[in-house]
């Protein structure tokens, strides 16, 4: 009887303990060039950017090998500055080799009289991935130098949760280490973020999270 | 100021109060007493839809004492006071790299404590008993702890509940039964909405009226007319409107006439912002009228 009574006591003891919850947070590696370039002005320099996103979607540093596939068109350093040499195109290659294998990413420039960058414009739809309520459409854009994320009049968030909050992730699952854009205000109707210091191609994933009690809500991905 | 609730702990008390409670008064100068450890740990709950979602795995452990105590032969002061209540959340886990992602964190602090009275509008021996209570529920517990505010022992409200009990007892070849049933009204304050609650209770005595084994249903249903996180200030985390419609068993053994142990399970099949996990508690108690 007692053996039972202290074993009982121990169950409540341990059960009172902080644990260990495993979050399923593995995604692919990838290799981004995150710069915007269309065309370059001839006997012009522009430098490119590039990211590595590891198995969790977290940015890490990469020693990044970057080439070009026509050099008499675009010359490249190997820190990724590039320079138009005559009118052409030329697809310019970045890549990395994480140790599980070589990552890369391609992007096709051309060299004209004038440096252009295409607009950037994404338009999607968030989608609750949870019983709560999240529906819209979204436009991800970058306006004036900066990301904004605007949703239209068919956007819908549950006023059930407390701490709603919206970020910008490259894990679908995970909002570690991602950009908090902040907390939900909005729950029906149309409105818009401006998102200060966002690379336009820095994120894969806009995530609706319950903050305090991490619970995703739903996504919208944006790549 | 932030709030959140999800609702744990009203269901400490309602749940608690199995084999105690009832329409029926303490005689004066007669009381009864448990002292009990409750707890709840859950990894889902359910949403405002019902269905269930998962969440950070949460603990809830509440060590109380519950009191009834005659005052007049009419009159029964009721306490229920979590001395010690703990909430924790664990830590959130890469899979894939095993790295705390997000640290776990606990609160350890008093609970909200019911002060209350009650009435025996009936008197002793009638065929249908009734009695009327007030319930006083304080804000003794913490709100808002840990550093995402997230951690509670209690609702941050001050609320006052009346509720109407009756029932019977009665036997059935020499075993003794009873059973009992109660509608309430919960006024809430500080943004909460206000609740209509109800349940029934039944339980049966065996072996000489030692063992008591106990069944309840107790439902709360909000009317959804307090404030949400659309309508509260930005700073505020909020979750109201909580539901659900839940059952418990309890069994009570008398070791000795006045002196006993008791352990109990409840769990709603039920609800919305509300754990869904069940509940347990085991306890100590001592029953004057025996």
């Amino acid at each position: 009887m007692k053996i039972k009574f202290f074993s009982l006591l121990l169950l409540i003891f341990f059960s009172a303990c902080i644990q260990d919850d495993f979050i399923d947070d593995e995604v692919d590696p990838i290799l981004r060039i995150t710069s915007n370039i269309d065309t370059l002005a001839i006997n012009t320099t522009f430098q490119l950017e590039s990211k590595y996103l590891n198995n969790i979607g977290r940015e890490e540093e990469a020693d990044v090998t970057w080439s070009s596939s026509n050099s008499s068109v675009i010359s490249i350093t190997e820190n990724g500055l590039i320079e138009g040499l005559q009118l052409g195109v030329s697809t310019i290659t970045a890549q990395y080799n994480n140790g599980e294998g070589v990552l890369r990413d391609d992007l096709l420039i051309a060299v004209g009289e004038t440096t252009t960058s295409s607009p950037l414009v994404i338009n999607g739809e968030i989608a609750t991935t949870s019983s709560y309520a999240l529906s819209g459409d979204f436009t991800y854009s970058l306006i004036d130098d900066e990301v904004v994320l605007e949703f239209g009049d068919n956007y819908v968030a549950s006023t059930a949760l407390p701490g709603l909050y919206v970020y910008l992730s490259n894990n679908a699952n995970s909002i570690s280490g991602a950009y908090e854009i902040g907390m939900v205000e909005v729950f029906s109707g149309a409105h818009s973020y401006t998102i200060p210091g966002v690379g336009f191609n820095d994120y894969s994933y806009i995530l609706y999270f319950c903050k305090p009690f991490n619970v995703k809500v739903g996504d919208g991905e944006i790549q | 100021m932030k709030k959140i609730i999800f609702s744990i702990v009203l269901l400490s008390f309602s749940l608690s109060t199995l084999f105690a409670g009832g329409p029926w008064p303490q005689k004066k100068g007669f009381g009864y007493f448990k002292l009990s450890e409750w707890w709840v740990v859950f990894d889902q709950h359910y949403t405002d839809t019902g269905l269930i979602d998962p969440n950070v795995t949460t603990g809830v452990f509440n060590t109380s004492l519950y009191a009834e105590y005659g005052l007049t032969d009419r009159f029964t002061g009721i306490l229920n006071a979590p001395l010690l209540s703990r909430n924790y959340m664990n830590n959130l886990v890469s899979n894939t790299t095993k790295e705390v992602l997000i640290p776990g964190e606990a609160i350890n602090t008093i609970g909200d404590i019911d002060v209350g009275l009650k009435y025996g509008l009936t008197k002793e021996g009638a065929k249908l008993p009734l009695s009327a209570t007030l319930i006083l529920g304080l804000p003794t517990g913490k709100t808002g702890g840990g550093t995402q505010g997230n951690l509670q022992t209690g609702d941050g409200e001050f609320n006052q509940m009346i509720k109407i009990d009756a029932g019977g007892g009665f036997s059935v070849k020499n075993t003794s039964l009873y059973m009992s049933t109660y509608v309430g009204f919960n006024n809430r304050t500080n943004g909460y909405s206000e609740e209509f609650r109800y349940g029934v209770e039944a339980g049966v005595g065996l072996i000489n009226k030692k063992l008591w084994l106990v069944a309840k249903l107790d439902a709360v249903e909000s009317l959804k007319n307090g404030d949400t996180a659309e309508t509260v200030t930005s700073t505020s985390l909020f979750a109201n409107n909580t539901e659900f419609v839940g059952i418990g068993f309890e069994t009570n053994y008398y070791i000795t006439k006045k002196f006993g142990i008791s352990a109990s399970a409840a769990g709603a099949f039920r609800g919305e912002i509300i754990a869904a996990r069940p509940s347990y508690s085991v306890g100590v108690f001592f029953d004057m009228s025996k």
